[in-house]
Parts: structure tokens; C-alpha cells; sequence
């Protein structure tokens, strides 16, 4: 298709932004709509129409790129600063709950006995399954590196085992927080340590599942002979969602579990 | 007896590994050329039959959807006075 005399990406007409954002509507007024009305219909609508978006829109950058050859190296340049835009939006996302967590920690009220952790919360230990959870979160940051450079070398065996073994880790770390969450001596309700620890670590989750999903759908794309040894940005962008989420559980772990403690 | 258990792992390494793999062929170039055809159809429904099925279910729920939204919304400022 010879019909453009520049290197850049103009996409055809696509319905999924419109169902993305009908969805976004679904979402949050059925969400409303559940508060006060105690129906689910629009939240479930609007979850179905989110994944059925996500999964149109994704595939079809997959056949722009992978089958119709789009992504030029100006084009994957500009995906890379919106992946790395992304994350930064994401860092910010999480540096709200940090500053909850060290407001609330910092200076501890007189109604939580003046001190942290607050009368009357028993807190994990951290020297258990919390320290368990970052070699396991470690790890996968060893493996999803290992994975990249067998991709790079063209090590098509390697590469699947080693992503492979970094979605395990994964789903690993999801089974012991769940463990953890259903063990824990305290709840959300708990005060604003139940808060701050339930909200900062269950975002943190809901990242640890979602770049496991995207892992998993790199690795379906290893399978089928998508990457190449230079170009798989993909992969890359996986790996680096990947390795933030890493990050974050490490400034967790310091700060509300041990530092906290 | 270890000249069993080497046999084993080569057995086990072989039938996991590679047979796993060896099924799955590399389709790359024929969706390459099947999605490079100049015929004008969208990307998002050129993949074949299964893509208007699936377009057609996603835009019936947007429609379906947005329709609800407005009844509730309705639903919900106008709420039956009780007598």
C-alpha cells in the first residue's frame, strides 16, 4: 500500500474510542446507580463494553503493527513516550497514597494514641510473607530481563520459558496477598492505618494484575512469532509496566510494612 | 540406573519443550499479506466475518447502554411520590 510519502502512522476511523468512553459512562454511573440503588446491571454493561474495547482497540494495534507493518521507528518512537508518559502518570497516581500514608504517619493523632502504628492495630510482621512477596517481586524482575535479552538474541525457547516463569511469579505474589489480605489482623475500617495499608497495597494488586496480564498477552505474542530480535516494543513496554510495579512494591514494603510497623 | 533417569529427562525435555512448540506454525506472513490487501475495509473489521460480529455486539451494548443511562437518570429525578 504505496499511498503515504512519510513515515508516520494515520490510523483509520476507529469506533473504539467512542465505546471506551460510553463504557467510562457505564462505569461510573453504575456505579452510582448501585450505591443508591442497589442494581448491577449498569456496572456489569459497562465492564463487559470496557473489556470488549480494550480487546478491539489492542488487536487492532497489533494488526497495524505486526501485520501491516506501521510502526516505522518515528511511530514506535512516539509509543515509547507515551508508555514512559504513562507510567509517569502512574507514579503520581501512587505518590497521592504515599502522602496520605505519611501524613497520617508522620504525625499520628491523639485519637490513634499519638503513635504508629495506632493503639490497638496489630500489624504483619514484615519478615514473613511480606518479605517473601518482594524476592518473589524481585525475581520476576531477573526473569522478565532474561526474557528480553533471549528475545533479543533470538533465543525463541528461552524466551517463552523465561516469560513464562515471570507470569508465575506474578500470579504467585497475587495468591499470597490475597493469603495475606484474608489473614490480616485488621481491616479497611481499621482507622486511617487500615485505609492508608488497604488502598496503597490494593491499587498496588490491581497494577500486579494487570501487568500480568499484559505479560501473558506478550507471551501469546512470542508464541505466534510476533516479536523479532529488533523489534518488539511490546514486550518492552510490558517489561517496563512491569518493572514499576516492582519498584512501587519495594517503596511499600519499606515504608508501610517495615518503616511503618 | 542413572542412565534411566538421563534417558527420562531427555524423554520429559523433549515431548514439554519442543513437540509443545513444533504445533504452533508461524502465521506472521499470511496475516501479513492478508491484512496488507488494498481493499479499503478498516482495520477494525478486517479481519473477516468474527470482526462485524463482534464490532455489531460491542456498538448494540454503546446504544443499549447509553439508553439505560438516560432511563435511570430519569428513574432517578423524577422518583414515585408515595400517597
Amino acid at each position: 500500500m504505496a499511498h503515504q510519502a512519510h513515515a508516520y502512522h494515520m490510523v483509520d476511523p476507529s469506533p473504539w474510542p467512542l465505546t471506551g468512553a460510553i463504557a467510562a459512562l457505564l462505569l461510573t454511573s453504575g456505579t452510582a446507580v448501585w450505591f443508591h440503588f442497589h442494581s448491577l446491571t449498569l456496572l456489569t454493561m459497562g465492564n463487559i463494553l470496557l473489556l470488549l474495547t480494550m480487546y478491539q482497540w489492542w488487536r487492532d494495534i497489533i494488526r497495524e503493527g505486526t501485520f501491516q507493518g506501521h510502526h516505522t521507528p518515528p511511530v514506535q518512537k512516539g509509543l515509547r513516550y507515551g508508555m514512559i508518559l504513562f507510567i509517569t502518570s502512574e507514579v503520581f497516581f501512587f505518590l497521592g497514597f504515599f502522602w496520605a500514608f505519611y501524613h497520617s504517619s508522620l504525625a499520628p493523632t491523639p485519637e490513634l494514641g499519638g503513635c504508629w502504628p495506632p493503639t490497638g492495630i496489630i500489624t504483619l510482621d514484615p519478615f514473613e510473607v511480606p518479605l517473601l512477596n518482594t524476592a518473589v517481586l524481585l525475581a520476576s524482575g531477573v526473569t522478565v530481563t532474561w526474557a528480553h535479552h533471549s528475545i533479543m538474541e533470538g533465543e525463541r525457547k528461552q524466551a517463552i520459558q523465561s516469560l513464562t516463569l515471570t507470569i508465575l511469579l506474578g500470579f504467585y505474589f497475587t495468591f499470597l496477598q490475597g493469603m495475606e489480605y484474608y489473614e490480616a489482623p485488621f481491616t479497611i475500617a481499621d482507622g486511617v492505618y487500615g485505609s492508608t495499608f488497604f488502598v496503597a497495597t490494593g491499587f498496588h494488586g490491581l497494577h500486579v494484575i494487570i501487568g500480568s496480564t499484559f505479560l501473558a498477552v506478550c507471551l501469546l505474542r512470542q508464541v505466534q512469532y510476533h516479536f523479532t530480535s529488533e523489534h518488539h516494543f511490546g514486550f518492552e513496554a510490558a517489561a517496563w509496566y512491569w518493572h514499576f510495579v516492582d519498584v512501587v512494591w519495594l517503596f511499600l514494603y519499606v515504608s508501610i510494612y517495615w518503616w511503618g510497623s | 540406573m542413572y542412565r534411566h533417569i538421563q534417558a527420562l529427562q531427555q524423554v520429559s525435555r523433549r515431548t514439554l519443550s519442543t513437540s509443545a512448540l513444533r504445533q504452533v506454525e508461524n502465521k506472521v506472513p499470511h496475516k501479513q499479506k492478508h491484512f496488507q490487501e488494498d481493499n479499503g475495509i478498516p482495520i477494525h473489521l478486517k479481519g473477516g466475518a468474527s470482526d462485524a460480529i463482534l464490532y455489531r455486539a460491542t456498538m448494540a451494548l454503546t446504544i443499549l447502554g447509553s439508553a439505560y443511562v438516560i432511563y435511570e437518570l430519569v428513574c432517578a429525578a423524577f422518583p414515585k411520590k408515595k400517597e
